[in-house]
């Protein structure tokens, strides 16, 4: 494996670690209750499920648009009954006993938001949306099922971690060409003027100079007649599809471009991908995160 | 109080959203696991307000709400997302829907939303 194909495998398994600790930490948020181990690249030749725990359930959930990928999260079938019943706010299980209906459901859907903020994070570096398949779950009693059931592909990681003192690991399945992306977007994301740009030539005079900024959703015309005899509950349209970028201003100017997006506080956030006068791409430093705006997104019409 | 119909593939996020509906006073009157489901038992209770996943097989939420919203224009729906699903929520929002909330969220979040919805 090359160091930069081994370097973006590395980023794609700590960044979904990551995505799925913090998911794990809200489903079980006392301390101690999830732990996250040791993140490693597969070495070819070695399936990333050898040697996994039996009784297990695994819940798998493929990345299906913006990349591909399959992502199972194996855990034992104690492992499982405790997250579903931590889920549930339920006295956690003390033995292996089958999953019911709703403890499966509860694993997937602890799977699906799981791999939902792997998406996400997947879709900030790769700057473009990653969508995610429904969870699948499956049953292990034998570990060489667990083999047979998912086809190996050329690049995998598995994170190790421990929910509710239950041994998990996830194991992502990832093709050359979710590879060859990541690559790409880390070394855009290493170019030129991310130093530069943040030291930049402003005065310290100027810096703590506060500004207005907004963000604009979009536009429209209409005479005074109209506007004045709009009923509450009228719809009006904006010049801007939902799949554009809005513009962002500092008073009346416009200086980027980016895109609404949601937080994990359910708050409206942009992510910006253009400063106007910069090198148009998706590595710019502030593109990275979600940068929130202190005043939220504004309708103008003109 | 109002009557609601609660739409999830996973029978947990139901339970889950219908706990959180129950201790805000609310009444489901009705589940359904996918959005062909949903816009069945939606015109067989025509519900006050519906909570709507938007991933879900056979018909997704966004194919759900576009259909319960021709019928009624006035239907009150909020949207349940995973993250990272903005472009699918600003759709959402745009063909009708009053609100949206975020998975994995907490009971307070979902009865702020329908008190919104039903403001």
């Amino acid at each position: 494996m090359s160091a930069s194909a081994e370097q973006s495998l590395m980023q794609i398994g700590e960044s979904t670690a990551e995505a799925v600790m913090g998911v794990l930490q809200i489903f079980c948020p006392d301390e101690g209750q999830i732990t996250k181990g040791l993140v490693a690249a597969v070495p070819n030749g070695t399936h990333p499920m050898e040697g996994i725990p039996t009784p297990s359930v695994a819940s798998s959930v493929s990345f299906v648009d913006g990349v591909t990928g399959g992502n199972v999260f194996v855990m034992t079938t104690l492992g499982a009954r405790r997250l579903a019943a931590a889920m549930m706010g339920e006295a956690l299980p003390e033995d292996d006993a089958e999953l019911t209906e709703l403890d499966e459901s509860a694993v997937g859907e602890a799977m699906n938001q799981m791999m939902s903020a792997a998406a996400m994070a997947a879709t900030k570096v790769l700057g473009k949306e990653v969508e995610i398949s429904i969870p699948e779950i499956r049953r292990f009693d034998d570990p060489a099922q667990a083999l047979e059931a998912y086809d190996p592909t050329p690049y995998a990681v598995t994170a190790q971690f421990s929910i509710l003192g239950q041994p998990c690991r996830l194991c992502l399945f990832v093709p050359n060409a979710f590879i060859v992306r990541m690559n790409r977007a880390l070394s855009e994301m290493t170019t030129e003027y991310a130093s530069d740009y943040t030291d930049g030539p402003l005065s310290a005079l100027v810096r703590d100079v506060p500004l207005r900024l907004w963000a604009e959703l979009g536009r429209v015309r209409m005479p005074l007649s109209r506007l004045v005899g709009l009923p509450p509950g009228a719809v009006v349209e904006l010049d801007h599809e939902v799949d554009e970028p809005i513009d962002l201003y500092v008073d009346d100017m416009c200086f980027a471009q980016g895109r609404l997006v949601v937080t994990d506080d359910s708050e409206w956030a942009v992510r910006i991908e253009k400063v106007h006068g910069l090198p148009e791409t998706a590595s710019h430093p502030l593109s990275t995160t979600p940068q929130s705006l202190t005043a939220g997104p504004t309708t103008q019409g003109d | 109080m109002a009557r609601v119909l609660v739409v999830d593939d996973a029978a947990f996020m139901r339970k889950m959203v219908t706990d959180a509906l129950t201790k805000g006073g609310h009444d489901v009157i009705g589940e359904a696991g996918n959005g062909t489901e949903a816009v069945d038992r939606w015109q067989e209770l025509r519900p006050d307000l519906t909570t709507l996943d938007i991933t879900m097989p056979e018909k997704d939420g966004l194919a759900a709400l576009k259909e319960i919203i021709s019928i009624d224009p006035a239907a009150r729906v909020i949207m349940c997302s995973a993250l990272g699903q903005e472009s699918k929520v600003l759709e959402s929002i745009k063909l009708g829907a009053k609100d949206f909330v975020v998975k994995p969220f907490q009971a307070d979040r979902v009865l702020d939303a329908v008190s919104k919805a039903l403001a």
